[in-house]
């Protein structure tokens, strides 16, 4: 077997991971400290606002162009949802009313199997 | 060998060759990677239950023969996807649960839209999580249900437990949950009351935007992205080792917004004042109590996480008031615990043994 302390792969593999760790730990030596915090803080609060009327000027453009605004995306998104969330809902009840019947089906959701599994140290040997 | 430097030989050729075909392999894996999309991931067939808002509720179909009596409800976390639990056949946890035989019922979110920006805990403790459970009642014909939270989906499954004490969860399984948040030392800094004004952002933003919880994971790890680009390039002619970065990276940068007045609750009454540890949360006014949990209960933690120290989540079996709870610690860390080869070999077996008695 190849000695692994002078394989180049290795030692670089080895070198990654502990530069990593290494890097990793002096990243959060320096980001325990409340000035970290206070300075993340600040920049996150203005690149916050400025993304907030950034988002507020695109919709007025979007408006003054003709082109549907967001809300009106929004509401048809959720119109559409609103559709897709009663046929799951039917596609439920027709399940649940199938299985009710002990009808089989298209394959798509097989009749349920018995709930009568026993652990292996309960009943016997696992399937 | 060559004694004085340690080197073999005779190994040399064979390295060197070993070396040519890697870059060779290298170069012509690595076109593939950018043109193709990877692994598809949460495919185990299942039905959808119910969609409502951000809440949605799988079903996934049974592969065994025979399925033990009491189905289990998994609860997501809400910063992330589901299909960590569902990653590819072979390593899906949804899969492990199927073919040992249970019914698995999963709760995960989808992105709250900018009208769900008032989502409180009080949605999800009270609202989301009963809704499903009743639905799972419904849908498989059992009073008993258990519940199985991941991370903050822990959390949220606690606080259910807790308020809803009487019934009807049978068994409860956490991984990963933080309860004292003091203990998460790096969030708790960058959320400093001194300096975190989490009014004005959630005041400006709205719902919070996932890239600033990705940064958040991420910045507790601040070299392990780069690292691991690095790692991926040693072995891109490995496709299994690709295989797997693709899932994991797909799924880590995946991250979802969060509804703004449920991260500022988590906030002020989580990191600022540790409330649950405390015993002093409340939920809609209802208060909680981990005492009140009698169910039978697993803790499952992760002795590296660097998401949830230990330190936060040890806290959590001493406060529930079961005879039956037990912690486990294994190796691995916040995402390995739960998926990959890790898992498999280690928590996987291990919840199908102590779940398995108590299903029946």
């Amino acid at each position: 077997m190849a000695d692994k302390s002078n394989d180049p792969a290795a030692i670089w593999q080895t070198m990654i991971g502990e530069m990593e760790k290494g890097f990793n730990a002096f990243a959060n030596q320096a980001m325990a400290s409340p000035e970290f915090s206070k300075v993340v803080n600040q920049v996150g609060g203005v690149t916050a606002g400025a993304q907030k009327q950034l988002g507020d000027l695109m919709e007025k453009y979007l408006v003054s162009m003709n082109l549907p605004s967001r809300a009106q995306m929004v509401s048809m998104a959720e119109r559409l949802q609103s559709i897709e969330g009663q046929l799951n809902e039917i596609k439920a009840m027709l399940h649940q009313a199938q299985q009710n019947s002990g009808g089989s089906d298209d394959g798509v959701a097989g009749a349920r199997p018995p709930r009568t599994r026993r652990p292996p140290s309960a009943g016997g040997e696992q399937k | 060998m060559n004694a004085a430097a340690g080197l073999d030989l005779a190994s040399i050729p064979d390295r060197i060759h070993s070396e040519v075909q890697r870059a060779i392999q290298r170069s012509i894996k690595g076109v593939e990677y950018f043109s193709t999309s990877g692994p598809s991931l949460g495919s185990t067939p299942k039905d959808i239950l119910a969609v409502r808002g951000t809440m949605n509720l799988y079903h996934y179909r049974p592969v065994a023969d025979e399925i033990y009596r009491v189905p289990i409800l998994i609860v997501m976390a809400t910063t992330n996807r589901g299909y960590i639990l569902d990653m590819v056949p072979g390593q899906s946890f949804i899969e492990f649960l199927l073919k040992r035989g249970y019914d698995v019922y999963m709760l995960d979110w989808t992105a709250p839209k900018p009208e769900e920006k008032s989502l409180r805990m009080e949605d999800y403790v009270l609202d989301f999580i009963p809704d499903c459970v009743r639905r799972v009642q419904r849908d498989s014909g059992e009073t008993d249900v258990t519940v199985i939270g991941y991370c903050f989906g822990g959390v949220l499954s606690l606080l259910y437990g807790s308020i809803f004490a009487d019934g009807p969860m049978k068994n409860l399984i956490c991984f990963t949950t933080p309860v004292d948040f003091r203990e998460m030392k790096l969030f708790q800094n960058f959320s400093d009351r001194r300096y975190f004004d989490v009014d004005k952002l959630v005041d400006s933003v709205g719902n919070v935007p996932p890239e600033m919880i990705l940064s958040s994971f991420e910045m507790l790890r601040p070299a392990s992205r780069a690292a691991s680009q690095v790692q991926l390039w040693d072995n891109i002619w490995n496709d299994e080792f690709v295989k797997s970065y693709r899932m994991f990276d797909r799924w880590a940068t995946d991250t979802l917004p969060l509804a703004g007045e449920y991260f500022r609750q988590t906030i002020k009454e989580l990191m600022w004042d540790n409330k649950i540890y405390n015993g002093t949360m409340s939920v809609g006014g209802r208060p909680v109590d981990l005492s009140r949990i009698k169910v039978p209960m697993l803790h499952a933690v992760a002795e590296h996480d660097h998401i949830v120290p230990y330190d936060a989540a040890k806290a959590l079996i001493p406060k529930i008031g079961s005879a039956d709870k037990e912690e486990v610690i294994l190796k691995g860390g916040h995402v390995s615990l739960v998926a990959g080869a890790n898992a498999i070999k280690r928590l996987w077996p291990k919840l199908d043994s102590w779940l398995g008695e108590r299903s029946i």
